[in-house]
């Protein structure tokens, strides 16, 4: 008989969640629950914790997850202002971003990165033109998963062609190269958004510079 | 005031509830809930958080903005009502309220689903079983197969027994994709193959069945309400003709169409199909008035937008009643007790803009006046500073009014959507006063090809 009944045991593996990592005010890093669930065990103030270190667990619908600091996170752990008492439950209810501990990463001084967070999402500032989100939504550079991207760093524009999609409230529609302020003809620098960013109306999406004419024989992706 | 004031047994319901879902159908839950003395906790993503609607409310943010990680994730939901210790969830509409797995985790984990048995949700989800315990209670269908097609050969014989042209369907298909249509028995063969990959692709699953094709019918739908104890009452039908790529726009009760031997034909066997699936709570059976004859369709286990059409007409809440008969009370009426009364129509205004092709419109609402007045009803969450997340669908508000006659209803509409005032999205109030003051709409000279005015 094939062996059927092996059952991994939950309490040796537990599944593991990452806390999400915010700015605080003056430097300090808040972790926030990365799910909704039951809380526990959180370090007490003054211990040390550094990324992919536990911080206590999270259980949801019965199941104990651990909960690790994420990438980026470090310091010393501080007791927040709303600190809860010793009195309080061994276990508390979360919900999702709800904070969980307060890091000072000024006192140890490692490999602090409290500005890691967030994505280089700034406005190109390079002196290229700019393409920029003609409304607000979920950007998406390929047609598909596993499609092509619709446009790559190097390849050149021409105005009607798409660059990508827009999902606004599950309809999809196409972000297509053009505008006054742009050449006619340009090469795509940088594509500063990644795939499935949520982006607002007048981000930018594509840095462009202007194709010469003469330049343009070696860069056609298509020669006619 | 509570259930006990109102004379009804002091039968013991839920102390809280968790509505899972947002918007507009989460403040018609919690109002429900107020009626009864319940206390509702909003399940809600990043993006809804600060909402006008849910201020002063309890929440529990369950997730990012996404659908996926948020209204769409059943143990974020179901940890979520366990720990605000609701005993009863509601689902609303769309998201995860036909979602028999979802009813199922709820009830695992001692939280009421207010929905119909999982075992009735999953029968109805699929096409050809449901088709097949309709016939049994006497519903017409749309002619077709029995069932699932074998081949091509046998597609070929049962569209020459029903008539061309017929269209091939998925069984596990949805929004339109894996259908095909043949006119002719030379079609039959591409069109089953072109039905068949789609279905593959879009569902996984290759099994077609086959209808005929009905061009210009009609779209009539009959609200269904059912207690455990084997009640089950009508409310009347509703007429959803006027739709844009299959979004309902404007409905209306009575169909101005039905025949009334029709009607009652056809509301006596949907009550009685409905008990013969041992159907629990609110639910609507989709038909297609196909010259004079009302042909089943489809049914959906939960609440529908539309709903307010059929509580307007009966006085009935019928969300209330979903409630009562999910804590295990009879249904508070009978059906000699439902009285229809007047006209009654709906408007779905959407945050859309009529002049660049219906694309949705996100955006802050600067300023927002919903319209009053005799016979009229509004269930929005909007409100002046609410902003519209780009995230979910575009439904603003519901204008519903009431008249004696169909013309009384729709010139109140009229009245009233000329005193709705949204500043900052575009919506498509436009494109529903040029509906309700077409000649095709008044004069009732329209089907489902077209919409009225347009």
């Amino acid at each position: 008989m094939p062996v059927k009944n092996f059952v991994l045991d939950a309490r040796l593996t537990p599944p593991v969640l990452r806390a999400r990592l915010a700015a605080g005010p003056d430097g300090r890093q808040r972790l926030l629950a990365p799910g909704v669930g039951m809380f526990r065990g959180a370090p007490d103030p003054g211990m040390l914790v550094g990324p992919d270190q536990p911080i206590g667990a999270l259980e949801i619908l019965g199941v104990v997850h651990h909960v690790l600091a994420p990438v980026g996170a470090g310091g010393l752990v501080v007791a927040p202002e709303d600190a809860p008492r010793s009195s309080a439950p061994a276990r508390r209810a979360v919900g999702f971003d709800d904070l969980l501990l307060v890091l000072d990463p000024s006192a140890t001084r490692s490999e602090s990165a409290a500005n890691q967070s967030g994505p280089a999402a700034g406005p190109g500032v390079s002196g290229g033109a700019v393409l920029r989100a003609p409304t607000s939504g979920r950007f998406y550079v390929r047609s598909g998963p596993g499609k092509p991207a619709f446009v790559s760093v190097g390849a050149v524009l021409e105005p009607g062609q798409t660059v990508g999609l827009i999902e606004v409230m599950k309809t999809f529609s196409r972000v297509l190269y053009g505008g006054d302020a742009l050449p006619s003809r340009a090469r795509v620098v940088r594509i500063c958004q990644a795939d499935e960013s949520d982006v607002a109306q007048g981000d930018p999406l594509l840095e462009v510079e202007p194709v010469d004419a003469a330049d343009d024989q070696n860069t056609k992706p298509h020669p006619a | 005031m509570s259930a006990k004031t109102r004379g009804t047994p002091a039968v013991p319901t839920f102390r809280r509830l968790m509505v899972a879902n947002r918007g507009e159908v989460a403040v018609r839950i919690a109002r429900a809930c107020d009626l009864l003395g319940i206390t509702p906790v909003f399940a809600t993503s990043t993006a809804d958080r600060d909402a006008g609607y849910l201020r002063g409310r309890e929440t529990v943010c369950i997730g990012a903005a996404r659908s996926p990680q948020s209204y769409l994730n059943m143990q974020a939901i179901v940890q979520a009502a366990r720990q605000s210790e609701c005993t009863a969830l509601h689902p609303g509409w769309g998201f995860l309220s036909e979602n028999p797995v979802f009813a199922a985790l709820c009830e695992a984990h001692g939280v009421t689903f207010i929905g119909p048995p999982a075992r009735a949700m999953h029968l109805m989800g699929k096409k050809t079983p449901a088709k097949t315990a309709m016939r049994a209670a006497g519903l017409a269908l749309i002619p077709g197969s029995d069932g699932i097609l074998d081949s091509v050969e046998q597609a070929r014989e049962v569209a020459d027994r029903v008539g061309y042209p017929i269209l091939l369907k998925a069984e596990s298909g949805g929004g339109g994709r894996g259908m095909r249509i043949a006119r002719g028995p030379d079609e039959v063969a591409s069109a089953y193959a072109d039905a068949q990959a789609e279905a593959i692709a879009a569902f996984g699953d290759g099994r077609l069945y086959l209808e005929r094709l009905i061009e210009g019918g009609r779209h009539v739908e009959i609200q269904i309400m059912a207690d455990r104890y084997g009640n089950v009452v009508h409310l009347g039908e509703r007429d959803c003709t006027v739709q844009r790529n299959h979004q309902k726009l404007l409905e209306e009760s009575p169909s101005p169409s039905l025949s009334p031997e029709e009607r009652e034909r056809t509301l006596a066997a949907a009550v009685r199909a409905a008990a013969s699936i041992g159907y629990v709570g609110a639910g609507t059976m989709e038909f297609l008035l196909d010259q004079g004859t009302l042909r089943f369709m489809e049914m959906n286990t939960r609440l529908q937008v539309e709903h307010s059409v059929s509580e307007v007409r009966s006085g009935r809440d019928l969300v209330v009643e979903q409630i009562r008969v999910a804590a295990g009370q009879p249904l508070s009426f009978g059906q000699a007790d439902v009285v229809l009364t007047g006209h009654a129509i709906e408007c779905r205004i959407n945050a859309e803009d009529p002049a660049h092709n219906f694309k949705p419109a996100p955006g802050k609402i600067v300023r927002w006046h919903s319209p009053t007045g005799e016979g009229v009803r509004v269930d929005t969450h909007v409100d002046s500073g609410y902003e519209v997340p780009p995230h979910y669908d575009s439904l603003l508000c519901k204008v519903i009014t009431a008249g004696a006659t169909r013309d009384e209803a729709a010139d109140r509409m009229i009245a009233a959507l000329g005193e709705l005032v949204c500043e900052g999205v575009p919506t498509t109030v436009p494109l529903h006063l040029q509906i309700l003051r077409s000649p095709a709409f008044r004069s009732n000279h329209y089907d489902t090809r077209a919409i009225p005015g347009i």
